[in-house]
């Protein structure tokens, strides 16, 4: 089968951070965080008080996906300056279900009586008007796809992938092997999450996920949990290499098959992601890792551990670095902005730091970026998203010679 | 999408539908024409007097893995791992199956609603919910990873778990379409050997009382969708396996109504497959307004070629209806010493999907 070169063609993002990818360099640069407590609603009781949001642009209660997903891809688009028949143009989204408002959430606790057990008769009774205080369009998580789709015209391949935490990796994967084997032209691809929010905030925090330090601090012997974030970052890939400084040389993808929750200890399914990526791109090794890196125990010291385990001994010469300290867990867009911040590693040689990493823990041994960006002549590098269910994806990324 | 460069084996099936856990025989149940949907004991309560096709009891757990994961997992995740159990013997795939890929159409329905009900009791104060006491108490109040059933990846990775497959994956959201890339992302997968043998399909269900809430609100019930529920997988095998395969995928497309009508991109469609070429239709539509334009345009392109309608036995699946029809088509090629077999398949996101398969001996 024939393959063709998967070329880069614009970057977008709105990030707790800034407005525009371009305004979230400079703070992700200095290692700056944006986790902060919540003040949009009350989290006296909540199991976690701190987010990395997207504060002053939205209200509570509608859902943000969309409009955050739009902002990014307009500036990636912008800056792709693509042109393409609209049945040449593909969409590839990570994201989950949106979330009805609490107004709905009080609708539907209403419906469904107040005994402990759900009320089937009360509810079908008052479905319709629970029903009409949800809108689909805004809850389904194919919603974000379908407006991107209209917005630039797409015709071409439309897709949602939602595998969680992978969800925005996944979804380049799909547009690269899309472009690769000529489906389409142009894939706009990436992913977003909206999860600073009561539902998911108090879902996560049940499960002992957050961090009740409220801080995120990837790989630090300190780390007790990840901090939810929010964002978008998108990518607009193309066949063409006009003007192109980087393309997408490998893709992997892997389930660990093992818990619902927990990594596979050995990194077994993780380092399969990124052996398959590294294949696939024809290479033994990379200059740079933007690991999934999401400050949980496990997880960190597991990533390590497989890190370790597929370059041998050069891992030891690989930068790597998290932006979940200074973002937050964007969930279904966390492999989207990690992608993105390898891409300004590859064309810029700038190595984000992993912000609030001051003390590497032992288990998670790995060349840590630290304190401030790197400079270092990078011409690859590898981004990996792992999630909960074990679902991995992993991406390599190269300069265009 | 379209013809495929190499054709695809196919080297087993599992179905799981209100006819059982088979795909063989499908085809003669749902063209004999005595389907008739049943009072949905799901939504009994919720819903009284509504039909469906439904599964009236969910098999035992296959194994300790499956019996501790199943209080866990949705509706659809059980309706996953069914088909998942059934496509692996099937195709006599065993463990270790680290090289199978696994693509999934998965939709949004199938939390437990009882937990549902618990978690939101708990919220309320003086009848009103409360943010404060949802914090405290409403999540504390059921099964901590309740979330895990309404995440839609789970579909995808509890089957994965139970049954060990450990390949390159991916779960897309669904309502017709998303099930189709599905497909196509396996053949994909398997023509850059990102893996050597793949499952694709979907699994959902629309018999599930917030479900069908929504889907009354949008008014498709009172357009005629019947609501369903199933799950089905193909097994895949790389284009240059020497395995004996059932039948070949030869075409997978999607047509999207963006672009064009789908009975505009189903003449086109079919000028492209040539005509002669195709034995039977499967026809897979939500309803009679997607049906029936879609049924005169097979019938005027292939005159006297036989047409089986299969929402009329096995309803609305969302997610899961393309993959069953797929099932139903590869039962009528088996079955019937047909040559080809085309799959149209038209879901609640209006675009169309087109899948072939054809006979014919292994390379």
């Amino acid at each position: 089968m024939s393959r063709r070169r998967v070329y880069v063609a614009g970057l977008g993002a709105v990030t707790p951070l800034g407005d525009t990818w371009a305004d979230s360099i400079e703070p992700l640069a200095q290692g700056r965080t944006a986790v902060a407590p919540i003040t949009a609603f009350d989290v006296r009781h909540f199991p976690c008080g701190v987010a990395a949001g997207i504060q002053g642009h939205f209200e509570l209660t509608s859902d943000r996906r969309l409009a955050l997903a739009e902002r990014a891809a307009r500036e990636a688009w912008m800056m792709a300056g693509v042109e393409a028949a609209p049945e040449r143009v593909g969409v590839f989204i990570g994201a989950e279900s949106g979330r009805a408002s609490l107004a709905t959430l009080l609708e539907l606790a209403r419906a469904a009586g107040a005994a402990h057990q759900f009320d089937h008769a009360s509810f079908g009774r008052k479905a319709r008007p629970l029903a009409a205080r949800v809108d689909a369009s805004s809850v389904s998580p194919a919603a974000v796809a379908s407006a991107l789709a209209r917005e630039f015209r797409a015709h071409g391949p439309v897709e949602t992938i939602s595998i969680a935490c992978a969800s925005g990796a996944a979804a380049l994967v799909e547009g690269t092997r899309s472009v690769r084997l000529g489906e389409c032209d142009v894939a706009l691809c990436g992913g977003v999450g909206a999860d600073v929010d009561p539902l998911m905030l108090v879902g996560f925090g049940r499960l002992g996920a957050l961090s009740a330090r409220g801080v995120s601090c990837p790989f630090d012997l300190r780390r007790d949990g990840f901090v939810v974030g929010e964002g978008a970052a998108m990518v607009v890939l193309s066949s063409n290499p006009r003007h192109a400084a980087l393309e997408v040389t490998g893709i992997g993808r892997s389930l660990d098959a093992y818990h619902l929750t927990k990594p596979d200890p050995d990194g077994d399914g993780a380092a399969r992601a990124m052996q398959q990526a590294l294949q696939d791109a024809g290479r033994a090794t990379v200059d740079y890792i933007q690991a999934h890196g999401t400050s949980t125990p496990l997880n960190d010291e597991v990533e390590a551990k497989a890190i370790r385990r597929v370059f041998g001994s050069s891992w030891a010469d690989i930068p790597v670095s998290s932006v979940k300290g200074a973002l937050g867990h964007w969930v279904a867009g966390a492999g989207a902005i990690g992608f993105l911040c390898a891409a300004h590693a590859v064309q810029h040689g700038s190595l984000f730091p992993t912000a609030n990493l001051a003390e590497p823990d032992p288990e998670c041994g790995l060349r840590h970026v630290l304190g401030r960006a790197a400079s270092l002549d990078v011409h690859s590098a590898l981004v990996n998203a792992f999630a909960f269910g074990g679902a991995n994806a992993c991406l390599v990324l190269e300069r265009v010679n | 999408m379209g013809p495929l460069e190499a054709r695809v084996p196919i080297v087993g099936a599992g179905a799981v539908s209100a006819h059982g856990v088979a795909w063989r025989g499908l085809s003669h149940t749902l063209g004999s024409g005595v389907c008739a949907p049943e009072p949905a004991t799901e939504l009994t309560t919720s819903h009284p007097g509504t039909r469906a096709f439904q599964l009236t009891t969910l098999a035992e757990p296959s194994s300790m893995a499956e019996r501790r994961a199943r209080p866990l997992m949705s509706r659809s995740a059980v309706l996953a791992s069914m088909a998942t159990s059934a496509a692996l013997q099937d195709a006599g795939w065993r463990a270790p199956l680290a090289d199978v890929g696994f693509y999934l159409g998965v939709g949004a329905s199938g939390g437990s609603v009882d937990q549902l009900g618990t978690m939101l009791a708990a919220s309320l104060d003086a009848g009103e919910f409360s943010l404060e006491r949802f914090g405290d108490r409403g999540l504390a109040a059921c099964n901590p990873l309740f979330a895990f059933q309404l995440m839609n990846n789970f579909t995808l990775c509890n089957s994965a778990i139970v049954h060990g497959t450990e390949g390159p994956n991916a779960a897309f959201f669904s309502r017709g379409t998303g099930t189709l890339f599905a497909l196509s992302e396996a053949v994909d997968a398997l023509a850059e050997n990102d893996c050597v043998r793949a499952l694709a399909g979907g699994a959902d269900s629309s018999v599930y009382a917030v479900t069908w809430a929504e889907l009354m609100r949008e008014g498709w019930a009172e357009r005629g969708l019947v609501p369903g529920e199933g799950a089905a997988l193909l097994a895949l095998a790389h284009p240059t396996s020497s395995a004996r395969a059932l039948a070949f995928l030869d075409y997978v497309s999607v047509h999207s109504a963006r672009r064009a009508a789908p009975t505009v991109a189903l003449q086109s469609a079919l000028d492209a497959l040539s005509p002669p070429s195709i034995d039977a239709v499967v026809l897979s539509a939500w309803g009679p307004p997607a049906r029936d334009p879609l049924a005169a345009v097979v019938a005027r392109a292939l005159r006297g070629r036989p047409l089986l309608d299969v929402a009329n036995g096995l309803g609305e699946s969302l997610a899961a209806s393309p993959a069953l029809a797929w099932t139903v088509g590869l039962d009528l090629l088996c079955s019937q010493d047909l040559g080809r077999v085309l799959i149209v398949s038209a879901g609640l996101d209006g675009d169309l999907g087109l899948v072939a398969l054809s006979a014919g001996a292994s390379p």
